[in-house]
C-alpha cells in the first residue's frame, strides 16, 4: 500500500487552517479543495489513519454543513455503495462520513446525535453491503462503474474499517460468505483465506452454534486440518512428528487432511509436508490423503510414477493448493489421456521466458524461497486442469480469456497445456483468424490497460496474449453489419463452438429485432422439453446484458452456458460459468443467480431457465438441428421472458417487432 | 462595487467597515448572511440610477471611498470617488481605463511604447488599417499580411479580443456587431502582467505574474528571467502610473518584453485580475492581497495601516505558487478523471475540479476564456519545473 508523505499532510493542514478561518460564504469552495486532498489521503492507509485523527476537527469546522452528510443519525447504510460509485468529490465526502462514524463507534469522538452503538451498527451494516470492497474483489458491475483510483479508495476504506471496528455484529454474515465462496471452489483462494483469517483472529469461534461449527471447519482446514497439525505449530515440528509416527497415525493424519480438503476445497501447508512423506514412504496412503474416488485410485495406481514425480517437484507449503487440483485431476481420469501426460512431461522441461517469470512472481505473495517459478506454473496448470470451473478473471476486463481457459481445460486439456508451454517459453502466442496468423506480440493493445496480477498462475501467463488476440479478432470483424462474436467465438475457442449464431441486437439499426424469434431459437436449441430431450455437449459462449439490482443496463458480459437441467424441485434451470469470480449476483427483477442449493456443481451459477434467457443477447447454436423444433416452443414461454427483457435492459434500446429470417 | 465573496471575506477578517453595492439579485443572500448591502441597478444610467443618487444611498454607511471589483464597475467607482475626493478628473481617469483607444493615446503621449492603433468603425476600416500596416512593413507581393488585433473598447482582459492574420480572415470573421472597436498592430515580445498596488501615486508593492499560457496558467512570483528585469519593470510601471496620474488603488498592466529589454505597453486595468492571480500572490507573499487591494484605494489609510497589510519591504517568497485553469477539451464528456501522476506530484496541492453531469455538452464559443471547470494549484521551489507542470496539465484532458 502506498504511504502518504509529510508534504501531503502539510498541504492538508494548511488547507484545513484556511477552511477553519474562512467565513461561512467561502466555506464551500474551500471544502472542495480540502476534498481533493482527502481524495489523495484516502489512497493510503496512513492517510486514512491521519484523517481519522482529524475527523472530529473537520466535523466541528463544518465540513459536512450543507451537504447530505450533515446529520450522522440520518444516514442510510444501503446508500453508501452508490455514493462511492459516483466518484470524487462525492466519494471523498462519503469516506469522511464513514470515518466520522468510525470515530463515534470506537469512542475517539463523541456525538450528541448518534450513540456509540448506533454508529457501530451502522458501520456493520455498511460492511455487510460492501464486502466486495473489503475483499478487494468486486463484481463486474462495480468494476465497470468505478475507475481504478476510486476502487483503491474503497478498498482502503473498508480494509481500514475492518481493522478498526468490532465485527461481532457481522459474524454470521462473514461465516455465510466464507461458506458460499468456498462452495464455488475457486482456484484463487486468497479471498477465502483472508476472510477465514479475519474471522479466526477477531471472533470467538469455540461455541456450539451451527455458525461456530461451520466456521471452525474452514479455520481448521487452513490452520489445523489434523491432530498432528494442531499439536505442531511449525511445519518443521510437524515433519519431525511425522518421521516418528506409526502407520496408524499417518493414516489418521491422511484421512483428516483429505476430509478437510474435500469438504472445503482448501489445502493447508501441512498437507504438502504429509503428502510428500507419504509419496516417499507410504504410497498406499496417498489415495486417502488426496481423498480420491474409485477412478482417482485407479489413476494413481496406474500412473503413480509420473504423479509422484509431479508431487515431489511441485508441491510446497505455499504451493499447497495444487494438491486439491491434483486430486480433482485424478478424479476426472485426466492422466489416462496420453496427450495430457506428455504435455505435463514437456511442461516440466520448459525454460520460462524472463517476462513471463516476472508476471508469475508478481502474482505470488508469500512465494516459497526454494520453489521455482516453473514449479508454481506446474502447480497452477494442475489447478486449472483439476478445477476448470474455478477459473476467474480477477479485477480484469478479460471475461472472454477466462472463459476460454475454462473451456479448454475441460475439453482440450492437452491443447491448453501446449498453449501454456508455448507462452511460458516464448511470451508470445499465434492464433489463426480468417486465414491469417495473429501473433500477439505484433498486435496492439487489448482490453487490458494494466493486468491486475491477483490471478491464478496460468491466467497470469496466458491472459495478456489471449486478450490481445481476442481484441484483434474483434477489430477485424467489426463493421460487418453483425455482432463480431459470430466469427470471433468459434475462431477463438475452437470447433466446440457452433457456427450458427443468433443475436437479438441488430447492429445497423441499434435496435432489438424480432425478440420473440430470438427467444424461440434459444428454447429450441437448449431447453430439453422443446428440443427432443437433447442435452448440451459443450459449453456455449453466451453474451449477456449485465444489469444492476434495479434491472438497469450496465454493459455486456461474457459467460459460458454449461448445461440445462432440472433441479430436485423439478425446476428447469440454466447452469453457467460466470468468469467473474463471484457467481452470486443480483440482476434485478428477482433474477439472482445462485451458486449453491439448486443442484450447482462447484463453480457453477444457476438461474431458472426463463430468467436466464431474459438476460441473453447472443449465443451460438446448430442452425441445422434447431429447425425442426422451432414450432414446438410454446408462446407462454416467450411471454414469460419478453417482459423481463423489455422492462430492464430493453429500456436502453428501440424494439423492432418485425420478424426476421434467422 | 460588485459582488465577490472572497473580497467580503477579506473585509470581514480585516475588520474595516464596508458596504457592498451590487445588483438587487444578491440582496436576499446578503440579508441572510448579515452582509451590509446596497442594491443598485448598475447596468442602468438614468434619473433614478446615477452616481449622485448612489452617493445619497451610501450616506448612511459613511462611505468615503469606492472600490471597483469588476471591469463593469470601474466608471461607477470613478464617479463616486470623484465626488468623495472632490476631483472631477478621477472620473475621467476611470473612463480612460474603460476605453482602450483613449488609454493607448494617453500612453503614447506620455512616452510609453505602444503599437500602431486606430479606432475602426467597419470591416473596411480594419482592412484599411491592415493595408497601411502592410505598407509600413514594406510588404512585397505575395507576402503575408501584417497581423492586426481587434478588441472592444471596454471589455475585460481577453473578452472579444481577436487576431486577424489576413484580409480574407477579416472578410470571413468580422461582423457588424464588432464595431466600433480598437484595431492594433501586433506587439512583439514576451507577455506578462503585473499588479502594482498604488498609494499616493507611488508603487507600494509590485507583483509580477509569469504567464505560462495566457488564460490558462500563471505563477507567482515571476520566474528567473523576469526576476532579473524587476527593476526595469518597476521603473516602467511607475512611469505608467505617473503618466496616467493614478493616485490610489491597483493597476494591472500587461507588457511585452522584447529581447532588447524594451517594454511594450499592452493595456492596463484597474480592477481585480482574473485567473486567481491575487490568490496566488497572497500565498507566495504571505499577505491578504484582496484586503491590500481594497485598502490601497483609501486616501485616508495611514502608512502604519499599509505596512501592517503589505509584506515587508524586500520580502522574498519562499515558494512559487501556480495554477492552471482546466477547460474540457471535448465537446461532450461524462467523467472527471484525475491522473495518478498528478496526485503523486510533489508540487501538487489541491484542485477544485467539479465532475460533469451525465453527458454534459459545452457550446463551441466562449467569450474571453469562458468559464473554467476548476483550478489546479501547485507549489514548489523551482520555477522551471512549475512551468513544465503547468504546460503539461493544460494539455491533459480531465474530462472524458
Amino acid at each position: 500500500m502506498e504511504i502518504a508523505s509529510d508534504r501531503i499532510f502539510q498541504n492538508f493542514e494548511k488547507s484545513l487552517e484556511e477552511f477553519k478561518e474562512s467565513i461561512e460564504l467561502t466555506k464551500q469552495e474551500k471544502a472542495a479543495k480540502l476534498a481533493s486532498q482527502v481524495d489523495i489521503l484516502s489512497q493510503s492507509r496512513n492517510g486514512l489513519v491521519y484523517l481519522l485523527q482529524k475527523i472530529g476537527e473537520l466535523d466541528r469546522a463544518g465540513i459536512f454543513n450543507n451537504t447530505v452528510w450533515s446529520e450522522p443519525d440520518k444516514l442510510i447504510p444501503l446508500l453508501v455503495k452508490g455514493t462511492l460509485k459516483v466518484g470524487h468529490p462525492t466519494s471523498s465526502f462519503e469516506i469522511l462520513s464513514e470515518l466520522r462514524l468510525l470515530a463515534f463507534a470506537t469512542g475517539i469522538e463523541k456525538s450528541d446525535k448518534i450513540a456509540q452503538k448506533d454508529a457501530q451498527s451502522f458501520l456493520e451494516e455498511v460492511m455487510v453491503h460492501n464486502l466486495e470492497f473489503a475483499h478487494q474483489d468486486v463484481s463486474e458491475e462495480t468494476r465497470l462503474a468505478m475507475p481504478v483510483r476510486e476502487l483503491k479508495k474503497a478498498f482502503n476504506l473498508f480494509g481500514f474499517i475492518v481493522s478498526e471496528i468490532d465485527l461481532q455484529g457481522v459474524y454470521e454474515k462473514l461465516a455465510e460468505e466464507i461458506r458460499l465462496i468456498c462452495a464455488q471452489r475457486p482456484i484463487m483462494t486468497r479471498k477465502a483465506r483472508e476472510l477465514i483469517r479475519l474471522v479466526n483472529e477477531r471472533f470467538d469461534t469455540t461455541g456450539d452454534s451451527e455458525t461456530d461449527r461451520s466456521v471452525r471447519l474452514y479455520i481448521n482446514a487452513i490452520y489445523a486440518p489434523s491432530e498432528g497439525a494442531r499439536n505442531n505449530a511449525s511445519l518443521k515440528d510437524y515433519e519431525h512428528f511425522l518421521s516418528e509416527s506409526s502407520v496408524a497415525t499417518l493414516e489418521r493424519e491422511a484421512r483428516a487432511m483429505g476430509d478437510h480438503m474435500n469438504a472445503t476445497g482448501l489445502v493447508s501447508g501441512y498437507h504438502s509436508v504429509l503428502l510428500k512423506k507419504l509419496v516417499a514412504d507410504y504410497e498406499d496412503l496417498v489415495p486417502v490423503c488426496l481423498h480420491l474416488n474409485d477412478r482417482g485410485v485407479a489413476e494413481w495406481e496406474k500412473f503413480h510414477g509420473l504423479i509422484s514425480t509431479l508431487i515431489n517437484e511441485t508441491v510446497s507449503p505455499d504451493n499447497c493448493q495444487c494438491i486439491y487440483g491434483l486430486a480433482r485431476m485424478l478424479g476426472k481420469s485426466l492422466f489416462s489421456r496420453r496427450p495430457v501426460r506428455v504435455g505435463l512431461e514437456n511442461l516440466r522441461k520448459v525454460k520460462i521466458h524472463s517476462m513471463v517469470e516476472k508476471r508469475i512472481s508478481k502474482s505470488l505473495i508469500n512465494k516459497d524461497a526454494d520453489v521455482t517459478v516453473l514449479q508454481y506454473l506446474i502447480g497452477g496448470t494442475i489447478k486449472v486442469l483439476g478445477q476448470h470451473l474455478g477459473v476467474g478473471q480477477g479485477n480484469n476486463p478479460t471475461c472472454q480469456s477466462a472463459r476460454g481457459i475454462s473451456m479448454w481445460s475441460q475439453h482440450a486439456p492437452a491443447m491448453l497445456i501446449d498453449m501454456i508451454i508455448t507462452v511460458a517459453a516464448q511470451n508470445d502466442l499465434v492464433m489463426r483468424f480468417d486465414n491469417q496468423d495473429l501473433t500477439s506480440n505484433q498486435l496492439g493493445k487489448g482490453l487490458l490497460d494494466n493486468l491486475d496480477h491477483n490471478l491464478d498462475v496460468v491466467s497470469v501467463v496466458l491472459v495478456p496474449h489471449l486478450d490481445k488476440i481476442y481484441n484483434e479478432m474483434m477489430r477485424r470483424s467489426s463493421f460487418r453489419g453483425e455482432d463480431p462474436h459470430k466469427w470471433v467465438n468459434p475462431a477463438m475457442y475452437g470447433q466446440w463452438v457452433h457456427v450458427g449464431f443468433a443475436s437479438c441486437y441488430d447492429y445497423p439499426s441499434n435496435s432489438i429485432v424480432d425478440y420473440a424469434g430470438f427467444v424461440k431459437i434459444f428454447y429450441a436449441a437448449f431447453h430439453p422439453d422443446f428440443n427432443g430431450q437433447h442435452q448440451m455437449v459443450y459449453p456455449n459462449p453466451v453474451g449477456i446484458f449485465l444489469t444492476t439490482n434495479k434491472g438497469v443496463m450496465v454493459g455486456l458480459h461474457a459467460i459460458s452456458l454449461l448445461r440445462v437441467d432440472k433441479n430436485k424441485k423439478g425446476e428447469m434451470r440454466a447452469y453457467f460459468l460466470n468468469p467473474n469470480n463471484e457467481g452470486r449476483q443480483d440482476w434485478g427483477q428477482g433474477i439472482k443467480p445462485t451458486v449453491f442449493g439448486n443442484g450447482e456443481k462447484p463453480g457453477e451459477s444457476s438461474l431458472p431457465f426463463y430468467q436466464f434467457v431474459a438476460r441473453v443477447y447472443a449465443f451460438h447454436y446448430s442452425a441445422l438441428d434447431v429447425k425442426s423444433w422451432l414450432s414446438l416452443v410454446p408462446q407462454e414461454e416467450i411471454s414469460k421472458v419478453e417482459p423481463l427483457a423489455k422492462e430492464s435492459w430493453g429500456k436502453s434500446y428501440v424494439w423492432n417487432q418485425q420478424t426476421k429470417l434467422w | 462595487m460588485g459582488w465577490s465573496l472572497p473580497v467580503i471575506e477579506s473585509m470581514q477578517k480585516l475588520g474595516k467597515p464596508y458596504v457592498v453595492v451590487s445588483f438587487p439579485d444578491f440582496a436576499p443572500y446578503a440579508a441572510e448572511h448579515n452582509i451590509p448591502f446596497v442594491p443598485y441597478q448598475l447596468d442602468e444610467w438614468s434619473d433614478t440610477s446615477n452616481s449622485l443618487d448612489l452617493v445619497e444611498k451610501l450616506k448612511p454607511y459613511n462611505a468615503d471611498v469606492a472600490v471597483p471589483l469588476y471591469e463593469e464597475t470601474v466608471e461607477w467607482a470613478g464617479a463616486l470617488n470623484s465626488i468623495y475626493r472632490n476631483d472631477p478628473r478621477v472620473l475621467n481617469r476611470a473612463f480612460l481605463f474603460r476605453n482602450k483607444a483613449i488609454m493607448k493615446r494617453k500612453a503614447l503621449i506620455g512616452g510609453l511604447r505602444v503599437g500602431l492603433f486606430e479606432e475602426v468603425y467597419s470591416k473596411d476600416g480594419v482592412k484599411a488599417f491592415m493595408r497601411r500596416l502592410n505598407e509600413a512593413n514594406l510588404q512585397l507581393e505575395g507576402e503575408e499580411d501584417s497581423w492586426v488585433h481587434i478588441k472592444p473598447f471596454a471589455s475585460a482582459g481577453t473578452v472579444g479580443h481577436r487576431l486577424m492574420k489576413s484580409m480574407a480572415q477579416i472578410d470571413e470573421e468580422c461582423e457588424d456587431g464588432d464595431f466600433p472597436c480598437l484595431a492594433e498592430s501586433h506587439l512583439p515580445g514576451r507577455e506578462f502582467s503585473c499588479e502594482a498596488f498604488i498609494h499616493k501615486g507611488k508603487i507600494r508593492f509590485l507583483n509580477i505574474t509569469e504567464y505560462v499560457k495566457l488564460g490558462y496558467s500563471n505563477f507567482i512570483p515571476e520566474g528567473n528571467y523576469l526576476e532579473t528585469k524587476r527593476e526595469l519593470i518597476h521603473k516602467q510601471v511607475q512611469k505608467m502610473v505617473d503618466i496616467f496620474g493614478i493616485e490610489f488603488g491597483m493597476v494591472h498592466p500587461e507588457w511585452f518584453l522584447t529581447e532588447n529589454d524594451e517594454l511594450n505597453f499592452g493595456e492596463t486595468a484597474c480592477r481585480i485580475p482574473g485567473g486567481h492571480i491575487l490568490e496566488l500572490c497572497s500565498k507566495s507573499y504571505e499577505f491578504d492581497a484582496l484586503a491590500a487591494f481594497v485598502v490601497s484605494h483609501d486616501p485616508n489609510a495611514t502608512d502604519e495601516e499599509l505596512d501592517a497589510i503589505f509584506p515587508p519591504k524586500g520580502f522574498k517568497p519562499e515558494y512559487y505558487h501556480g495554477n492552471v485553469m482546466i477547460y474540457p477539451h471535448k465537446r461532450q464528456f461524462s467523467k472527471l478523471e484525475i491522473p495518478e501522476e498528478l496526485n503523486n506530484d510533489p508540487y501538487f496541492i489541491e484542485h477544485s475540479l467539479v465532475p460533469p453531469y451525465e453527458g454534459q455538452k459545452i457550446s463551441g464559443d466562449r467569450g474571453g476564456f469562458g468559464n473554467h471547470f476548476g483550478t489546479i494549484n501547485f507549489k514548489g521551489e523551482d520555477p522551471d519545473r512549475m512551468t513544465e507542470l503547468l504546460k503539461h496539465y493544460q494539455k491533459v484532458d480531465f474530462y472524458v
